[in-house]
């Protein structure tokens, strides 16, 4: 177990305009599950690579265990790493591609043989071990690989998303597994995803990361309730949040936003807060935090506009509010008795503690003063 | 179904025609040309075989073609696994010269590689024509390898780097397993090409005793004679080997021929 520590790393390849990743920084405790999570092209998979040493740094310091790490081959960083797509030695059976990493770390036989039967025992792999890959469904090639990983005990655990090749069902007993091996081997693990409910199910802390730079880290639900910025909001949560184009203004110390014609109440945000900000904003709402009212006595914080899509998912169903005034469309997840139909004129009405301001220009959140 | 009958019959035909030939001597094949051997002449086996010389022409096609065929596949395999996974200047500028060469016909290389073997002492040696047959037969086996090496996945490689395999190791313990059907294909495929190649083995060697099976054969066909019994006989004893490597690679060959994404 480890502690694995980036500070300032780059990494640009040659002849590219831009760097892959550019400033990174973070750190990974003892015994923590952090995942690493953002689009595609992000710098995530780049980043995990250089932990892993299959990437060079262009600058910056990465140390594992206390060691600067950042010219050792990734044979000698006493990692394992779990691939996409598995990197099952297809030549090979499980007993073998279980062993594999070990023989050549001159481990005595009969030390390699107990600790492949142990692993095949925590993994229910006993009786694929005279198997070779190709004879393995989907979840049982997955098994195999976190078995390689295991059996190695590393200093820390890296996975480039390993669940992606998974079908739904299998997706989310894996992530089970993977969250209760974590409890019983208490190893450091770092972990890449494009899929946030991966990451909010799974991860201790999040890195939320975007065009190469890391844009928030903290506890998942932290994260998922004070984003740092509008891409962090987008980011986290399906549907994504709603984000609105608004005119910010104050009277007196009451601070509104209007949107459309919808003139919303920023009741956490005094004048002071919003001082320093262009005076266009992104006003962002979850939908599960809007609620449709009856139209007449509608009061408070309410959008107002016509439904234009409807999605019902079985538990609850998804509406698509076209909002008056061109002030953009907005999604709701309502119950699902609530009856609608297209074209139907729909308030939508909210908290106002439910509300996200982002600076407009800069999409950075707007800090409130309030809690 | 029945036209794959129909298509084995016509393939099978000619040579099993041959093989009734080779059992037949010469006048007899002369009074009847498809006739069903009367005598089972195999004697004329011994005959080729002892008489004829074919015990040194067929052990020096051995030599010659197993050498050839083995320094091809590992010089191929090098080639190929270092085109296919790294990124060095001149990467495809290489590729392209390897792959160019295959285009030109290997007839218009005889005159020069001929005086480059006699200033090297090597014209008239079963050595100078095994390093005439590596050369010949190496851009097409990287051809054919690249194109397969290249579709290993990288996660493999890397891997195998995190668990602690050097680069020679991990192409010797990993490439080359993993890519068993393509290297099948390209040994079975070299093989039944040198195997059977004339121009070059009757151009570069001129001594009877270094001479190899194809050139051997032609022993049969004088200027105003032809002996077609001993020659079917010879040819039989020359195909029997090809035989034999298709039936043991076969399966690997259709493999190598059908071989997607490694997974």
């Amino acid at each position: 177990m480890a502690v694995v520590r980036l500070a300032h790393v780059f990494k640009r390849y040659p002849g590219a305009l831009a760097p892959s990743v550019e400033d990174v920084s973070f750190s990974v405790a003892d015994g923590e599950f952090m995942v690493l999570l953002g689009p595609s092209g992000c710098g995530k998979s780049t980043t995990l690579r250089m932990v892993a040493g299959l990437e060079s740094i262009t600058s910056g310091e990465l140390c594992i265990d206390g060691r600067v790490v950042n010219d050792v081959p990734a044979m000698d960083r006493d990692i394992a790493m779990v691939f996409q797509s598995y990197a099952l030695y297809p030549h090979m059976t499980v007993a073998d591609n279980l062993a594999f990493g070990l023989k050549r770390r001159k481990i005595p036989a009969s030390q390699i043989a107990e600790r492949v039967r142990t692993v095949a025992k925590i993994l229910a792999l006993g009786e694929l071990l005279q198997r070779k890959p190709s004879a393995l469904s989907g979840g049982q090639r997955q098994r195999v690989a976190l078995g390689r990983a295991i059996v190695r005990e590393p200093k820390v655990f890296l996975f480039d998303e390993p669940l992606s090749n998974l079908d739904a069902a299998l997706r989310v007993n894996t992530r089970n597994e993977l969250v209760r091996l974590h409890h019983r081997l208490g190893a450091t693990m770092l972990y890449v995803t494009h899929d946030q409910v991966e990451a909010m199910t799974m991860g201790q802390r999040i890195i939320v990361m975007n065009r190469g730079r890391v844009a928030q880290i903290g506890k998942p639900l932290d994260v998922y309730r004070q984003p740092s910025d509008a891409f962090v909001a987008r980011f986290l949560g399906s549907p994504p949040m709603n984000l609105l184009k608004a005119q910010l203004a104050t009277r007196g110390d009451q601070c509104f936003a209007h949107c459309g014609s919808a003139k919303l109440t920023l009741s956490r945000w005094s004048a002071a807060d919003l001082a320093a900000s262009s005076g266009t904003a992104l006003v962002g709402v979850r939908p599960e935090e809007l609620g449709v009212v009856e139209a007449a006595q509608a009061e408070g914080n309410v959008l107002r506009g016509k439904v234009s899509a409807i999605e019902p998912l079985g538990a609850e169903t998804l509406i698509i509010v076209d909002l008056e005034g061109e002030a953009g469309e907005v999604t709701a997840r309502v119950h699902r008795d609530v009856q609608l139909s297209l074209d139907q004129a729909v308030a939508l009405g909210f908290a106002s503690r439910a509300l996200y301001l982002f600076d407009g220009q800069t999409e950075k959140a707007i800090p409130s003063s309030t809690a | 179904m029945a036209i794959i009958v129909l298509y084995t019959v016509y393939s099978a035909l000619p040579f099993a025609w041959v093989g009734t030939l080779s059992l037949r001597s010469t006048s007899e094949i002369s009074a009847a040309h498809f006739a069903w051997p009367e005598v089972w002449h195999w004697e004329k086996f011994r005959v080729a075989w002892v008489d004829s010389h074919f015990a040194s022409y067929f052990w020096n096609s051995t030599l010659v073609v197993s050498a050839a065929v083995a320094i091809v596949t590992l010089l191929g395999a090098a080639a190929a696994h270092g085109l296919a996974r790294y990124d060095f200047p001149g990467n495809r500028l290489i590729y392209f010269i390897l792959f160019s060469s295959i285009v030109f016909p290997p007839q218009i290389l005889l005159i020069s590689l001929f005086q480059v073997l006699v200033g090297y002492n090597l014209y008239n040696s079963l050595i100078g024509l095994t390093l005439v047959y590596v050369s010949l037969q190496l851009p097409l086996t990287v051809y054919l390898l690249e194109g397969f090496f290249a579709r290993i996945p990288q996660d493999l490689f890397d891997a195998a780097k995190i668990d602690r395999y050097s680069e020679l190791a991990i192409f010797f313990r990993i490439v080359l397993p993993v890519g068993m059907p393509a290297i099948a294909t390209t040994v079975i495929l070299n093989f039944i090409q040198l195997w059977n190649e004339f121009l070059f083995a009757v151009v570069l060697i001129s001594d009877d005793e270094s001479s190899t099976l194809p050139v051997g054969i032609r022993h049969f066909m004088g200027d105003y004679f032809q002996d077609i019994g001993m020659l079917a006989t010879g040819m039989m004893i020359a195909v029997l080997p090809v035989v034999i490597v298709y039936a043991f690679f076969s399966e690997r060959l259709i493999q190598g021929m059908t071989a997607g994404a490694v997974k």
